[in-house]
């Protein structure tokens, strides 16, 4: 689902962020992305979701070339990619609801529909009842969970999650965990940066982890979660 | 993928985001108004300055100076010509009303001329002829062929003063024109600026707008909406400002002002001037708007 082939992304003037990456990611596969702060785990989901272009090298999502798409067909790719920013990105002044619902409205989607789909996804990360204020009366772990239901009000292929669970407590982590188990058990590919070692050691997913801008190691199950006990 | 949903969407979001800063496109209406009260004003002027030419133009008159043994029906046959070819009114006048008003205008130096007994000058025809005989060159042409026929001793018809006159409205108008082009362009630099500065505190919308994969032309409708409600606005405001301008230099309250108005009145094609502010309001309002959100597309 997502591949990325000799991957070097640098901004002007400074060492390359991001150093000759390789990477496979499959089609319903759940993925923590993990490493210290500015390893460049952010960088990398941006180019995925072509907010950034790399460098130099390729990436394929659902086989297509992305690396030098034109411009206007940006908005296209985006819709099959939910993200969920590290900083939310919500607009305070519309709604909740407004805010999840700008997902459909980009699309054309009729107001009541609109509506309608984002009452059910506020539903699903249990803020049904905070639809109608403004996301700033909204502690850092309820703007997270607006954040994700704007991700995935409308069934993206792909969701990329930036820190979802930074701002949570255990119990609320458990439950948006669940979440997105959930949307990759029916499907969707799951992206997951994260510093959160006991998340990794507790669910026992792929994990990647980057080190000054390189992939540094690529574990599944047990060993992931050897791999965070042993920074940790 | 409705389009009749995303035009509703557009509209609401346009009309949102007025009810929830009504200040910033408060300041859009202005800066447009302003520019659309420069352009009112110079038609107006322009409006005046063709007046002003054509009552001036409107006193010159084409004088033909007969033989005194002019054969009346050949006079006759002239006057009929004159009439057709130019479409004004053929006064004769005679030595003695052409000798009265040359008195007249001389004054205390006239009363001299007042005992003679021989009245040295001839008898006339004088054509006041409308603006429209006149152009092109189609009073000379005239005065050439009047001049050839034997019971004419001379013609003129103020060919110098029209020339002058017609020189000096060219020149006011070419002034005028420059100076209109300078403001109007330094409006409209203010202008989307200040459409920037009020689309610059939405840029935190655009920028999710396109992240969650909203297409350029998407993020924009609203603002080109907004634009161009603003502009036709701008050209409402500016409309009854340039008309309640001429209304009171109009009016007896205008004294002061009073050298503006010509013949009582200020001339304008009033729904004319509505038309093209409209239309430059608006245009601008859409133009500014475009420019002004292309510079935060970049997500
Ligand atoms: N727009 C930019 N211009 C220049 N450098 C940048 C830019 N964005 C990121 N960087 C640099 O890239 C490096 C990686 O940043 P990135 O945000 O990807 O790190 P991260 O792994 O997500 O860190 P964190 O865990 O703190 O979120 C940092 O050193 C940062 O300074
Ligand atoms: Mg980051």
């Amino acid at each position: 689902m997502i591949q990325m082939f000799h991957v070097t992304k640098s901004y002007p003037g400074d060492p390359p962020v991001l150093t000759d990456l390789n990477l496979d990611i499959d089609k319903a596969e759940f993925v923590f992305l993990t490493g210290p702060s500015g390893a460049g785990k952010s960088t990398l989901l941006k180019l995925m979701f072509l907010a950034e272009r790399p460098t130099r090298g390729q990436i394929l999502i659902a086989g297509r070339n992305i690396a030098r798409v034109r411009e206007s067909s940006v908005p296209y790719l985006r819709r099959n990619i939910g993200v969920v920013f590290q900083d939310f990105k919500l607009l305070p002044t519309r709604t909740v609801a407004e805010n999840v619902g700008f997902t459909l409205d980009v699309l054309g989607v009729p107001r009541d529909d609109v509506r309608d789909k984002s009452l059910k996804m506020l539903r699903r990360v249990g803020l049904e009842h905070k639809a109608d204020v403004s996301p700033l009366k909204l502690s850092g772990g309820e703007q997270q969970r607006v954040s994700l239901a704007r991700a995935l009000v409308n069934d993206p292929a792909i969701l990329l999650a930036d820190e979802p669970t930074g701002n949570l407590d255990p119990a609320l982590t458990v439950e948006i965990m669940n979440l997105l188990c959930d949307v990759n058990a029916r499907g969707t590919t799951v992206v997951v940066a994260t510093h959160d070692a006991s998340l990794i050691a507790r669910y026992q997913k792929r994990t990647l982890r980057l080190e000054k801008g390189s992939l540094v190691a690529d574990e599944k199950g047990a060993k992931a979660a050897r791999l965070m006990a042993l920074e940790a | 993928m409705s389009t009749r949903a995303k035009s509703v969407y557009f509209v609401r979001t346009a009309l949102g985001s007025m009810v929830r800063s009504p200040f910033v496109h408060v300041i859009a209406i202005a800066s447009l108004a302003l520019a659309l009260v420069g352009y009112g004003l110079a038609r107006l002027a322009s409006g005046q300055l063709d007046a002003l030419v054509a009552s001036l133009g409107g006193q010159v008159e084409f004088t033909v100076y007969l033989a005194p043994d002019a054969p009346e029906d050949k006079v006759k046959e002239l006057e009929a010509a004159l009439t057709q070819r130019t479409g004004g009114a053929v006064h004769r006048v005679s030595p003695a009303q052409a000798l009265g008003r040359l008195v007249e205008e001389l004054g205390d130096q006239g009363k001299a001329l007042e005992g003679m007994n021989d009245n040295p000058l001839p008898w006339s025809l004088e054509v006041a002829v409308p603006a429209a005989a006149r152009e092109g060159g189609q009073l000379e042409a005239l005065a050439e062929k009047v001049r050839g026929l034997s019971f004419v001793t001379g013609v003129d018809y103020g060919q110098e003063a029209l020339a002058r006159l017609a020189m000096i409205s060219r020149a006011l108008k070419l002034a005028g024109l420059v100076a209109f082009a300078l403001v109007f362009l330094t409006t409209v630099i203010i202008v989307s600026a200040t459409l920037q500065l009020a689309i610059f505190s939405r840029r935190e919308e655009i920028e999710i707008q396109k992240l969650v994969g909203g297409t350029d032309r998407f993020v924009r409708m609203p603002f080109l909406i907004e634009g161009a409600v603003q502009g036709a606005v701008a050209a409402l405001v500016s409309f009854g400002l340039v008309f309640a301008l001429a209304r009171y230099v109009e009016s007896s309250h205008g004294d002061a002002v009073a050298f503006l108005r010509l013949g009582g009145q200020v001339a304008a094609d009033w729904p004319r001037l509505g038309a093209e502010q409209l239309g430059l309001g608006v245009g601008l309002g859409l133009l500014g708007s475009f420019v002004a959100v292309r510079r935060f597309l970049k997500v």
